[in-house]
């Protein structure tokens, strides 16, 4: 496969050329002022070229190289089963070693990029029971989200309980809201239920909104700092008693605070890993996934839907929760602008990227697209450009997700 | 009951019945998309604000090279941007959705997340992030009443409620009537069958595109005119709306999408005019909510039939 | 920065993003511009920018700061809280600026200014009026502009003793700013007046356009004035859907429609005709700021509205600061500028201990028929 067709060539990279001028040309080449307009004829010429050269040299050089190479090397698949056990248990030490070492190795930058990675991974691990495993499309998690968040603020800023209290009673208001949206859409299937799931977090949304009186409307609620079950991060005490630098001796830091939240979530997240990964292997998580392939046939084998169901959407919704209030203690601060819906759109795009039920898969695809736009922050305006653009490679590369969820057998003998 | 309160009344009832219209125009697109290939096509909002800008810039290009009649003026500019928007409808299908053709259905609405992304950044990289604005075209307004209290439609709502009824109208007798027609509700049925025979279905989803896109332009067009004002953001807003219209209406369904958005409209506008404006989204919401669970594949789609 | 300690795994991470530029003790000196580079404000983000530019580029013209040349870091959060911690922790730490310009949408700025105090680095926000955003007493942080409660009584004030309206619609977007806005507008005339009551209260949705519902629920209720707390991306639409409909009464808005977008926002100055707005004292009018407006002009063909100027004015206090202290610690900074006013492009700045302005210099502006806006001249208007 040397040779390359020429003339074809050619006429592919005209082709695109045209195409992408037909589009470049009305949007790049002419710039609306106002009410008058600049006309810039060389502008789309770079992108439209590149974007044929692109094609071109996708097509006709990396493609047939690609396949050359494949078949050259005589590649067969091969289920190597003990090795890949040996190297799984390697790579999850060397990961749980490195994910501990984070918040002492790195700057607070990367250690608040960390916390919001563990933030998104429960978010979509969360997500991941609810679409994953029991196929309902959620599109309106965030609302959940939001629901624990907004229990931090309101029970910090009423009642003055702190973080350590609160994490539970999120948990279970979430739940509550979890159950309150399942009822309702039990019947409902596919995209009906993803338009009222979406419908029910914008609710949850614009009541925060505009709730002044409990919530601070769009002027949000502070949250008071995270403590060590009572003891101080400040440098100076507020209320009074011992800070936690001086009661272990250590040198004041501002990461400090940040240091212990990081662990918390964590572990938490650790949990949830676990539960997750264990959930297909017991019997009401292998009833989620059986309800998800059949529900007639479930139904007549006795399996409770409604309580399978609904157990679905409050376990997801009580870790959507838990991570509110995480996200609380480390923003400090929230208002409604941090719900909206492409926050749901995200957390959706994190569990199938990273392959629907598939726990290891979610958690690769967390850590990927919340690192991703900090990542490319270098290319200042073209960053949720090139986010965006990845997000569809990346679809198109692997459709099925990163990884492929595989789901034990069982047989009668 | 005054008159003064009916002319009210009847001036919320055209609000929202204008902002129907634009609400059906685009559910239709996301109607026709989830149709035939069973997929809700996120990116369809951005493709009407692409057609808001292309409008934009043909006409002030027509204004920039000396003038042309109003009337043409427009027809030009609604041709235009049919004729881009179709070829970007057609670009996206190509590109971002067909190589998912055959794996999970989760997996091209991500996709069409990300080239949602991309137009909406695209567009404020090309032509800045400012307000941008268009001439008004058509000046005046009907007017029912006296001096003080009337109630009154510009041309510009007309021109959208005579331009949703014409191609909902002329929609309907292009699946219904014609061979395409058959064929897409052919696809739309039974895509393996349709294939063995002989109906070239990638054709079919290529053109369904192609007609979705086509129809977001006309509201785009007409839709810009009237405020005259946009920026590289009211696709979300609006997109969510529509496709909240068209499930309403019962996803898949033509007449339902145009029903589901003058619903949406109407009770927006009269929840925000009677009751409070604040939380006229929630009761829009409320409603879809409240009509799924009584009805649900909403007002006239097909109820899904499980097979055991 | 970077210990032996760390493992070649972490190399990856650091050749992405970290860089070179921080190894190498730098000759400059790194000011943060932080704000909506993307997103639905943008429009706003570049004001920040240019402003910031020119200032930072005729400074380093004029030999810089103590020889040593100012070098911007651009920060992008979108007006999102989330991205505004991450972008703050960023500046703070990868790239070590010694203070920042911004952010833009109090939302944002608020939790960020909670990582700039700790890490005492000066934060000034050219902005962001929210009363919290100076109330919390952060050491660190100040703003070039003024509070939304000020500027709404201005407001409220030249309703009942200019215009002598009564019945007003009070609307918001219900948004941080729009919000603040609004209620403080109404605080200040139910102050005046205990039994006031105004006719209509009620916010509307950012990133629509239609209003119509809302408009003609205003002339349902009779409304002689209306007040609009917002952004010209909303405030043009509806200023236009109001005289479509014939509603003739007085508009009323705060500084977020400084910008000649609201006049294309509302399809023309025919609709814009005879708009209010509070603004600080026209900076474009100062003798200190006409020069550089007319380099803006003209050398970069950008218009210095909105907040272009107050950026501009930002650098320059923060340069002088720079100029003035050898240690360029947040607290230094700070303190020194809130015991020495700072000649600006937009007169004479001077701070109060909360880091909010002493002087705020709202007036009223009127927008006119060519679409441009000017300080009302209020002998003229006895009457309405």
């Amino acid at each position: 496969m040397s040779h390359i067709p020429f003339k074809k060539c050619v006429k592919d990279f005209l082709a695109t050329f045209l195409l992408a001028c037909a589009i470049f040309y009305p949007l790049m080449g002419f710039v609306l002022n106002g009410f008058e307009l600049e006309i810039k004829p060389y502008r789309p010429l770079v992108p439209a070229l590149s974007m044929a050269v692109i094609r071109t040299f996708f097509l006709y050089g990396l493609q047939p190289f690609l396949q050359n190479q494949w078949q050259k090397s005589g590649a067969q698949r091969v289920e190597k089963k003990e090795k890949t056990a040996l190297l799984a248990i390697v790579i999850l030490i060397a990961t749980i070693c490195f994910t501990l070492m984070v918040p002492f190795l790195f700057s607070n930058y990367w250690l608040n990029v960390g916390i919001l990675c563990l933030i998104y991974i429960l978010l979509a691990l969360g997500l991941n029971i609810v679409v994953g495993y029991a196929g309902l499309l959620d599109l309106g998690f965030v609302g959940f989200y939001a629901v624990g968040a907004y229990t931090f603020g309101i029970l910090s800023s009423y009642t003055g309980l702190g973080f350590w209290s609160v994490l539970p009673l999120a948990a279970l208001v979430a739940a509550g809201f979890g159950i309150l949206l399942g009822f309702p859409v039990l019947r409902m299937h596919g995209d009906y239920l993803a338009i009222v799931t979406l419908g029910f977090g914008e609710i949850i949304r614009l009541i925060l909104n505009n709730w002044t009186e409990l919530t601070g409307g769009p002027n949000g609620m502070r949250i008071p700092p995270l403590t060590f079950f009572g003891i101080e991060f400040t440098r100076r005490s507020k209320y009074g008693g011992p800070l936690f630098h001086e009661l272990f001796s250590l040198e004041y830091s501002s990461a400090t605070r940040f240091q212990l939240l990081y662990l918390v979530i964590l572990a938490f997240t650790c949990l949830v890993a676990y539960i997750s990964w264990r959930l297909p292997k017991i019997a009401i998580g292998r009833s989620l996934l059986a309800l998800r392939e059949d529900e007639i046939a479930c139904r007549s084998l006795g399996i409770n839907h409604v309580g399978t169901k609904l157990m679905a959407f409050a376990s997801g919704a009580s870790i959507a929760g838990v991570a509110g209030v995480f996200f609380g203690a480390q923003q400090r601060f929230i208002n409604p602008t941090s719900f909206t819906f492409f926050e749901s759109a995200l957390i959706l795009a994190i569990v199938v990227l990273g392959g629907l039920g598939s726990t290891v898969g979610v958690i690769i695809a967390a850590v990927v697209m919340t690192a991703l736009p900090e990542l490319l922050r270098d290319f200042s305006e073209y960053r949720v450009l090139l986010f965006g653009l990845l997000m569809v490679i990346m679809m198109i590369a692997k459709p099925q997700g990163l990884v492929r969820q595989k789901y034990s057998q069982y047989t009668f003998e | 009951m005054n008159a003064f309160d009916l002319y009210i009344i009847g001036q919320q009832l055209i609000n929202g019945l204008v902002l129907g219209a634009t609400y059906g125009l685009i559910a239709i697109g996301y109607s026709m998309v989830y149709g035939i290939i069973g997929m809700i096509n996120f990116a369809h909002g951005e493709i009407y604000m692409v057609s808001a800008y292309v409008t934009a810039l043909v006409i002030a290009l027509i204004a920039y090279f000396g003038g042309l009649p109003v009337g043409a003026a427009i027809m030009i500019a609604l041709l235009f941007t049919m004729l881009i928007t179709a070829i970007l409808g057609w670009l996206i299908e190509r590109v971002a959705y067909r190589p998912l053709k055959n794996s999970f259905r989760l997996a091209p609405l991500i996709s069409a997340i990300g080239v949602s992304l991309i137009l909406q950044n695209f567009i404020q990289l090309a032509q800045g992030a400012r307000n941008q604005a268009m001439p008004t075209l058509l000046e005046g307004v009907l007017r029912i009443g006296g001096e003080e209290q009337f109630m009154q439609i510009s041309y510009h709502q007309l021109l959208i409620l005579v331009a949703a009824l014409v191609s909902m109208l002329s929609l309907n007798t292009l699946i219904g009537k014609t061979k395409f027609g058959r064929s897409c509700r052919a696809t739309q049925q039974d895509p393996v069958m349709a294939e063995i025979l002989g109906i070239n279905t990638q054709k079919v989803i290529s053109l369904v595109f192609v007609i979705g896109a086509v129809f977001a332009a006309i509201a785009g067009t007409f839709v810009t005119m009237n405020y005259g004002s946009f920026d590289f953001y009211i696709g979300f807003v609006t997109g969510i709306k529509a496709f909240t219209a068209a499930v309403l209406g019962g996803i898949g369904s033509l007449p339902g999408a145009m029903l589901g958005g003058l619903l949406v409209g109407i009770a927006e506008s009269f929840f925000s005019g009677f009751v409070n404006t604040d939380y006229k989204d929630v009761f829009a919401f409320g409603i879809l909510v409240l009509i799924l669970i009584i009805k649900p594949s909403g007002l006239l789609g097909h109820p899904e039939v499980e097979k055991v | 920065m970077i210990k032996h300690a760390k493992a070649s795994l972490v190399a990856i991470f650091l050749t992405m993003s970290l860089g070179a530029g921080n190894i190498f003790a730098s000759d400059t000196i790194k000011i943060g511009i932080a704000g909506p580079h993307t997103g639905n404000n943008a429009a706003f983000g570049e004001q920040l920018w240019h402003g910031s530019e020119k200032a930072a580029a005729d400074i380093n013209k004029a030999g810089g700061i103590n020889g040593k040349k100012i070098e911007l870091v651009k920060g992008d959060d979108a007006c999102e809280p989330k991205q505004a911690v991450n972008v703050a922790n960023r500046l703070v730490e990868k790239d070590n600026v010694v203070a920042v310009i911004g952010h833009f949408c109090s939302s944002s700025t608020i939790p960020a200014s909670e990582i700039y105090n700790e890490a005492g680095v000066l934060m000034i926000t050219p902005a962001s009026t929210n009363p919290q955003v100076t109330d919390r007493k952060l050491r660190t942080i100040l703003r070039t502009c003024g509070r939304d409660d000020q500027q709404g009584a201005i407001a409220a004030d030249f309703l009942m003793d200019d215009l002598k309206l009564s019945k007003v619609a009070v609307l918001h977007d219900k948004d941080t700013y729009g919000k603040g806005l609004a209620d403080a507008f109404k605080a200040r005339l139910k102050e005046r007046n205990p039994k006031f009551k105004e006719v209509l209260y009620e916010g509307l949705t950012r990133g629509e356009k239609d209003f119509r519902a809302l408009v003609t629920k205003i002339k349902s209720v009779g409304a002689e004035a209306v007040y609009f707390g917002g952004l010209q991306s909303e405030a043009g639409p509806l200023v236009r859907q109001m005289r479509e409909l014939g509603i003739d009464a007085p508009f009323i808005s705060g500084d977020g429609i400084v910008s000649s977008d609201f006049v294309t926002a509302a399809g023309g100055a025919n609709a814009t005709q005879g708009v209010y707005m509070t603004f600080s004292a026209e900076a474009r009018n100062i003798s200190a700021g006409k020069k550089v407006v007319e380099e803006f002009r003209t050398a970069m063909k950008y218009e210095p509205e909105g907040y272009t100027l107050y950026s501009y004015a930002t650098m320059e206090a923060i340069a002088a600061a720079l100029k003035n202290n050898k240690k360029h610690d947040g607290k230094t900074l700070a303190t020194w500028l809130e015991n020495n006013p700072v000649d600006t492009v937009v007169g004479t700045l001077a701070w109060d201990k909360k880091g909010d302005l002493k002087k705020s210099n709202y007036v009223i502006y009127r927008w006119d028929k060519q679409g441009k806006y000017a300080e009302l001249d209020k002998k003229g208007m006895t009457q309405k």
